[in-house]
């Protein structure tokens, strides 16, 4: 791609108000396509041949737009420098971390001049579109920076005047700095005050705070992502939310249902991660499944639900991932319930589902224990009774469900009597089970209305 | 002008025309000060700073001794002379004085500078010019000295020169360009050195050059925040630190003052930072700080010390790395710390698992998590090490949890009940505790038939209460906790 061949693709690009188009002439991956516009000129005559080629190249921008392109495009070629010098040393194997740094500092040069121009209005609002794409660039390469830099420094021992021998250092560097960069895109969006709605950068405000999101989620900053909702919701005057673009509200969805999430507010999670669901496009399977993997374990919390065979059967992944405990629960089976945990702990502790999940056995306890109740079968009718009204028997002795504990696939759980108290006391307080223990009966007394909630008795 | 490192930092260089108020200034000092600041006087390598620093020790000096009319001042030499000499000896000194290691701190970049790198090469011409001086060693009695950076930069470029016998007129026009040209180089050949984390170049220098060897033998010293790097007669060595340490565990055991103990670990580590000591000794110093906290439940500095420990142990430094990681956990549960668990949990190993101190942690978690309170105060009272101090932190929260849980599920229940499974020392104890938070009026006395008094516990009528105080409890981690 020669000087000329790049900016026709965005001359092209330009005239159509194409944000991607023109993105996709920024872009820095693969590498083989910035060879021949770095070629083609060379650090000291870089300004003078983009200046050239812009202003003789595309017609009826004006000079000060110009001036704005001409800087992106030096700034792209210095950035394309870096990025050819960095994939050199590693073909010769001797990438280091600065490189991968080199490589972030220029691409974060690039991403400053998008931000100075359209903060002063020299380029048109529509390309903050394209600076989305730009800023999810420097996004990777950030996390490449970092990753490098942890490479050649594990641990930072103190210098300077601190107490301590280690100097608590951030390791993701350069990711933070990129989310203060994020920042001030995002800012630049809310700031748009332009009366005239369909020319405003808010169009924007949702695309940057997913990428946003996406980084402060690498960074482990849950904090950061509730002061960003906080603030798009604290906004007037923004366009309506139904005209945004249907990509950029699924994901926004799907980001807040999963911070509220990780906040335990499970009931905001439901509503979120649902209405990204049903909004979202049926053919991203990878998205669909990504909403599923945190909808579901909520709907076990919120509505002792467990997801049906058929939803697992469409998306194979979560069926890895979620089977075996969802049949141990719908079973009862404790046994297998732990095993299936311990068995898919790692992919649940990185999903962060983990600490949810744990909360699920009450649920294969609760059907355990249902399974008890519905097996001691039913009182003897009284006198004047008839087969309509014959009733479950609702006093239950404790030895009943020790038994059941007890007994389970596995060898069951080694249970004491006070732990089997233990745990149905727990039931009744969850709600899951309505009655009491009397401890002098040795007994269960369930409610005559329902003794399980929810299952049908 | 005796400066300790209780000072604070020393005022910035006076200007030539700032004098003390109270003395008479001849023309004759008032010359010599013109002269110091000439540009033809400047001995390259002296910066302005030290010069107008010297400059003022030796008039203040002087006047203190109401000597200002009694030196001759066309004669005596320079502060930058003055200066010059001092360290020209000071590092003949430092040739043979075996005391000094090398420091292990980072890259310094302060060699990129164009002082210190004509430091470096005037003080190694001047080896050969002054090797046969003997004045006494500027490092241990000579505070005036010291008093700048400059000074200790000095030392570090001594070390790196020694042998180097390059012999050079300072003042020679050719060999300015040279050190111009390597300082160019240096710049160079410094520039592929990995990017530091730490804050900024010359603090980073200034404790390259701090004491790597302590001079100080007292075993007890209080802690002050530094603010300049330390002297060394201030600095306790290790062979010192460990005796110090010995000597604060007996004390511990013998009385429990824990303000006294907690001050002079502070100095222990601070002791240990600016002599960049990262040995097993560390960990055991800092392991001790933590235990000790623990036992007190200061949260905050065990939380200081845990996090030291956990970047120490990724060292590979010998240690109780199980017992520290169980602690870990069991802080994880006090503040309910949701995602750093998450983050904790993906670090363990299956083998993590299997140790007895991470095990119990990890069990101790998990019950709470499913609300199994039986199982967790059994778990209380075999917890290992110093596991039940930090359980300590959020058993009244749990015991409030656990009665909010049987209140719901029981109509009543004997006190002896309660008593055992929240783990009370006593029936009084557990009484005591249901009394407090409101529920006495639950509590029945009966006599039974041996005429001893047996208690009941009608824990339905007060379930609403105990929920409350649940919801309490932990709205209060909340808090803390969130992220």
């Amino acid at each position: 791609m020669s000087m000329e061949a790049a900016l026709t693709g965005f001359q092209q690009a330009y005239y159509k108000h194409d944000a991607l188009d023109l993105a996709n002439c920024l872009k820095p991956t693969p590498v083989d396509r910035l060879y021949d516009f770095w070629r083609s000129t060379n650090e000291v005559r870089v300004e003078h041949n983009v200046k050239h080629a812009i202003t003789y190249g595309l017609g009826g921008i004006e000079r000060a737009e110009a001036q704005g392109w001409i800087d992106v495009f030096v700034h792209f070629w210095r950035a394309s420098d870096k990025i050819i010098k960095a994939d050199q040393a590693q073909n010769q194997g001797r990438l280091s971390e600065r490189h991968a740094v080199e490589v972030y500092e220029a691409w974060k040069d690039l991403v400053q001049t998008f931000q100075k121009y359209i903060g002063n209005g020299t380029l048109p609002h529509w390309i903050i579109f394209t600076l989305y794409f730009v800023a999810n660039d420097l996004r990777k390469f950030a996390i490449k920076a970092d990753t490098q830099l942890a490479k050649a420094k594990p641990v930072t021992f103190s210098a300077g005047l601190s107490d301590d021998v280690v100097a608590t250092t951030p390791k993701n560097q350069k990711l933070e700095e990129a989310a203060r960069v994020f920042s001030r895109i995002f800012a630049l969006c809310m700031s748009d005050r332009n009366p005239n709605l369909s020319e405003s950068r808010k169009w924007a405000v949702y695309c940057i705070a997913n990428l946003q999101f996406k980084t402060y989620f690498k960074l482990k900053t849950i904090t950061l992502c509730k002061n960003l909702i906080k603030s798009i919701e604290a906004q007037a005057d923004m366009p309506p939310w139904n005209l945004y673009p249907k990509a950029h509200r699924v994901t926004y969805m799907y980001y807040c249902g999963v911070i509220a999430f990780l906040q335990e507010d499970y009931n905001k999670a439901e509503t979120a991660l649902f209405n990204s669901w049903a909004y979202c496009y049926k053919g991203s399977t990878k998205n669909r499944e990504l909403i599923l993997t945190y909808l579901i374990p909520c709907r076990l919390i919120t509505k002792s639900e467990i997801p049906s065979a058929q939803i697992l059967q469409e998306f194979p992944h979560l069926q890895t991932l979620f089977g075996d405990l969802v049949s141990s629960i719908k079973r009862g089976d404790l046994a297998g319930f732990d095993k299936a945990f311990a068995e898919g702990e790692p992919e649940f502790v990185r999903r962060r589902v983990f600490l949810t999940l744990e909360r699920s056995r009450d649920i294969a306890l609760r059907n355990l224990l249902r399974k008890v109740f519905l097996a001691a079968g039913y009182e003897d009718l009284k006198e004047g009774q008839t087969e309509k009204d014959r009733m479950r028997r609702t006093r239950i002795p404790l030895a009943h469900f020790a038994t059941a504990l007890r007994m389970g696939s596995g060898g069951g759980q080694t249970v004491d009597d006070e732990e089997v108290e233990c745990l149905l006391a727990n039931m009744i307080y969850k709600g899951l089970m309505k009655g009491y223990i009397s401890r002098e009966h040795a007994m269960v007394v369930l409610n005559k209305k329902g003794a399980f909630p929810g299952t049908g008795v | 002008m005796r400066a300790s490192p209780f000072d604070a930092p020393s005022q910035p260089a006076a200007a030539p025309s700032e004098k003390p108020q109270k003395v008479e200034w001849t023309p004759d000092v008032r010359d010599y000060v013109g002269r110091a600041f000439e540009p033809e006087n400047t001995i390259a390598g002296i910066s302005k700073e030290d010069t107008t620093k010297k400059l003022r020790d030796v008039i203040s000096f002087f006047a203190e001794r109401s000597q200002l009319e009694s030196v001759d001042w066309s004669t005596y030499p320079l502060p930058q002379e003055l200066l010059r000499d001092e360290r020209a000896a000071a590092w003949a000194q430092a040739q043979s004085n075996p005391l000094f290691s090398s420091p292990n701190g980072p890259a310094n970049s302060t060699f990129d500078t164009p002082q210190s790198k004509k430091r470096k090469s005037q003080d190694k011409t001047d080896l050969s010019e002054s090797a046969d001086m003997s004045v006494p060693p500027w490092r241990q009695t000579n505070l005036e000295s010291r008093i700048t950076y400059a000074n200790a930069n000095n030392q570090k470029r001594h070390k790196k020169n020694a042998l180097s016998g390059d012999v050079t007129s300072k003042f020679d026009q050719a060999d300015l360009e040279k050190r111009k040209q390597r300082f160019q180089l240096g710049k160079n050949g410094n520039s592929s050195t990995p990017p530091r984390n730490s804050p900024k170049p010359d603090t980073d220098a200034d404790v390259d050059n701090a004491p790597c060897v302590g001079t100080n033998m007292s075993l007890e010293k209080s802690y002050f925040r530094l603010t300049a790097p330390p002297k060394p007669e201030t600095v306790r060595p290790q062979h010192v630190l460990e005796k110090t340490l010995s000597m604060l565990r007996k004390k511990w055991k013998a009385d429990k003052n824990y303000g006294y103990m907690c001050n002079q670990f502070k100095s222990l580590r601070q002791d240990l930072t600016v002599q960049h000591i990262k040995n097993d000794f560390t960990v055991k110093v800092y392991e001790s700080h933590a235990r000790i906290a623990l036992e007190q439940g200061d949260m905050g500095e065990y939380n200081q010390c845990q996090t030291q420990l956990k970047a120490l142990y990724s060292q590979n430094l010998a240690g109780n790395p199980d017992e520290f990681t169980g602690y870990r956990v069991l802080y994880f549960v006090y503040t309910c710390n949701k995602t750093d668990m998450n983050d904790l949990l993906a670090e363990l190993t299956p083998a993590d698992k299997m140790k007895p101190e991470i095990k119990h942690a990890l069990d101790v978690r998990s019950s709470l998590a499913v609300g199994n309170y039986h199982k967790f105060f059994r778990l209380y009272t075999i917890a290992p090490n110093l596991g039940a101090y930090l359980m300590d932190m959020f058993i009244e929260r749990e015991r409030l949890h656990a009665l909010a849980n049987i209140s719901r599920a029981y109509m009543s229940v004997g006190l002896r009940f309660l008593t055992d499974e929240l783990q009370f020392g006593d029936d009084g104890e557990c009484r005591e505790f249901l009394e407090s938070h409101g529920a006495s009026q639950a509590i029945d006395k009966k006599i039974d038939e041996h005429g001893k008094p047996q208690f009941r516990v009608k824990v339905k009528e007060v379930a609403s209460v105990f929920e409350s105080l649940r919801q309490g409890a932990f709205a209060m981690v909340d808090i803390k906790g969130q992220k």
